[in-house]
């Protein structure tokens, strides 16, 4: 159970220093007309409150799209696993929180990564709530809520924000408790409720998703797949951008002398004719059709092995990201539905 | 490595090209000095031999006779062969332009009838003799130029990255230029390797690396021509640096 209080909108540079206290702050930030990125900020005017969607998710506060594993000298073998400076990511909204949830389940399944979950332990996650866009929906895939992975969450709630503290992380910063944060009453409650209510209705795009598993399987020949596969450039847009995609790419950098090196792992994609190539020159999806369609399967049926996790969060991300406009993920999953219905009429029929 | 074994030998040379690849080479040969000798590299030292080498560089693509005399003296006397840069790679504008018209009639048109002007329609390395690593760039990345030398040295097959641009793009996190401005940009089906250069100063990618591995050209026809881009443009954007007419054969039926 969430400790509850709240702080006035207007105290919000006493909360921000709060954050500061405990470490480095990264917020969204707009760097272009359309996109935010989560970058350190010195000051609260540098946060872009109205940010629904970064370019990249968090994932890369805590897996860099490219980093150093181990270096040689000689025969000295030398260990890069980061010792990080304690910071705070501000501003993630529930989908997000989702997403660092099956990132951190991921990273920690035996062998744990060192490098992400050292990151990850220095880092407070502040949540913020937010209101959908057209392209939300993480309704529809059960991740538009706070559950996990965040130490403290900001609901908005008009001129207050509601602030809930999850663990002892975040109980700490408010030890001993600063006068701007205010204890709550049943209004407040109320409007917190009222907030989330109103959140609730404010989606105009979502599906049904108890028989995405079962759609995955039946419709996996859907004339749907050749449509959107003619369509795909193989760019790869869709994964870096992914709160879930986690494949990486392990590079041996040489040095000139012979005597030292790294090994570096840069971020992949499964989009790329070249993941699945394997010696012999076989590729088992040699096609955009058939890569895409992986893509689509995992993120929304899960791999078929003892886990099935569907690992999409509904942030619409690579809805808004695809130059070909082809991960229209709402979108798809109603024709599949669709064809699913037809097929079943005509059963009855 | 023992200080008695000679240094491993390199020859840097250059066919028709605008030497942007030498300069690069000449640029970071410092770096590379105190672990090769180098036998020839007329662009920056005057006294040349033809030996065995190593490791031979070349530059610029086969668009006369005596590149091609020079190219198959320099293969027969290497063990690696790499091509640097999109000349070299793919042939890059001269092929470009050579795959519109007939080499006669350009002669004809430069020099006047009956010159003594020789050419060949302008082909990459590959097209006459086998070629161990291609280094594609416009001109070449220093880095990976020198990851490149840094395993040929120790008789590794170096990895050259044929990823779209679109990765290097969105590790560094920019606004998509492709989507937001419906600027041509040609990352999706360009190598990358550049840092996506022009993409990150808010210019579209021109794809003056070559194309990427398998590059899904009609796709990137299709999408241009719905931001309203004219075929016969998006065309000529898509093969100006070389690219082979193999990649756009359907498209060009379509």
């Amino acid at each position: 159970m969430d400790i509850c209080y709240k702080f006035s909108k207007e105290s919000f540079l006493d909360f921000f220093k709060l954050m500061q206290s405990f470490g480095q702050v990264h917020a969204p930030v707009r760097v272009s007309e359309q996109s935010f990125s989560f970058r350190p900020v010195e000051k609260p005017e540098q946060i872009a409150f109205e940010a629904l969607r970064t370019i990249l998710p968090p994932k890369k506060m805590f897996f860099p799209q490219r980093e150093t594993l181990i270096s040689y000298s000689g025969k000295e073998v030398k260990d890069h696993t980061p010792e990080p400076l304690a910071q705070v990511l501000f501003g993630v909204h529930p989908c997000d929180l989702a997403g660092l949830g099956i990132m951190d389940n991921i990273f920690s399944a035996g062998p744990p990564d060192s490098h992400y979950l050292a990151r990850r332990q220095a880092t407070l996650v502040v949540g913020l709530s937010c209101m959908p866009d057209k392209h939300c929906f993480c309704n529809s895939m059960g991740t538009d809520f706070p559950h996990s992975a965040y130490d403290i969450f900001l609901t908005d709630i008009g001129e207050d924000y509601y602030l809930q503290i999850a663990t002892t992380l975040g109980e700490k910063l408010f030890d001993p408790k600063p006068d701007f944060i205010k204890t709550i009453d049943d209004q407040d409650n109320q409007s917190y409720k009222d907030f989330w209510t109103n959140r609730d209705k404010a989606f105009t795009s979502n599906f049904k998703s108890d028989n995405l598993k079962q759609i995955f399987d039946l419709e996996k020949d859907n004339p749907v797949w050749e449509e959107l596969g003619k369509r795909c450039l193989s760019c790869g847009n869709c994964t870096p951008v992914c709160p879930t995609c986690y494949c990486f790419d392990v590079i041996d950098v040489a040095s000139l002398d012979g005597n030292s090196g790294s090994r570096e792992r840069e971020w992949d994609s499964c989009q790329f004719t070249g993941f699945a190539k394997v010696s012999g020159d076989f590729n088992f999806r040699p096609g955009p059709v058939d890569r895409l369609k992986f893509w689509y399967r995992h993120k929304l049926h899960g791999f078929d092995d003892s886990y099935g996790l569907k690992t999409c969060v509904g942030c619409g991300r690579c809805t808004v990201s695809c130059p070909a406009d082809i991960d229209d993920i709402v979108g798809v999953v109603l024709r599949l539905q669709a064809s699913q219905n037809e097929s079943k009429k005509d059963e009855s029929a | 490595m023992s200080t008695n074994q000679p240094l491993p030998r390199i020859a840097v040379h250059s066919l028709t090209g605008c030497a942007g690849e030498l300069l690069v080479i000449l640029e970071n040969l410092d770096k590379l000095l105190p672990f090769v000798h180098v036998t020839s590299f007329p662009f920056a030292q005057g006294k040349n031999e033809i030996r065995p080498v190593d490791i031979t560089f070349v530059e610029g693509s086969v668009s006369q006779p005596h590149d091609l005399e020079k190219l198959t003296e320099l293969r027969a006397n290497t063990r690696w062969l790499v091509a640097v840069g999109n000349c070299a790679v793919w042939g890059c504008v001269q092929r470009a332009g050579c795959n519109h018209c007939s080499v006669q009639k350009m002669i004809d048109a430069v020099y006047g009838t009956n010159s003594p002007i020789e050419a060949l329609p302008a082909a990459p390395l590959d097209h006459y003799v086998p070629v161990d690593v291609k280094l594609s760039g416009c001109p070449i990345d220093a880095t990976q130029f020198l990851a490149v030398t840094a395993n040929l040295l120790r008789d590794h097959l170096p990895y050259v990255t044929h990823k779209p641009v679109c990765l290097e793009c969105k590790l560094k996190e920019n606004g998509c230029v492709l989507i937001e401005k419906n600027l041509p940009c040609l990352g999706p089906v360009t190598a990358a390797g550049c840092g996506a250069l022009c993409p990150s100063v808010g210019a579209a990618c021109y794809g003056c690396w070559g194309p990427c591995e398998e590059p899904q050209m009609e796709a990137m026809a299709t999408i241009l021509s719905e931001k309203g881009y004219q075929l016969d443009e998006v065309l000529g954007r898509l093969q100006a640096f070389g690219a082979p007419k193999e990649l756009f054969v359907r498209l060009e039926k379509s």
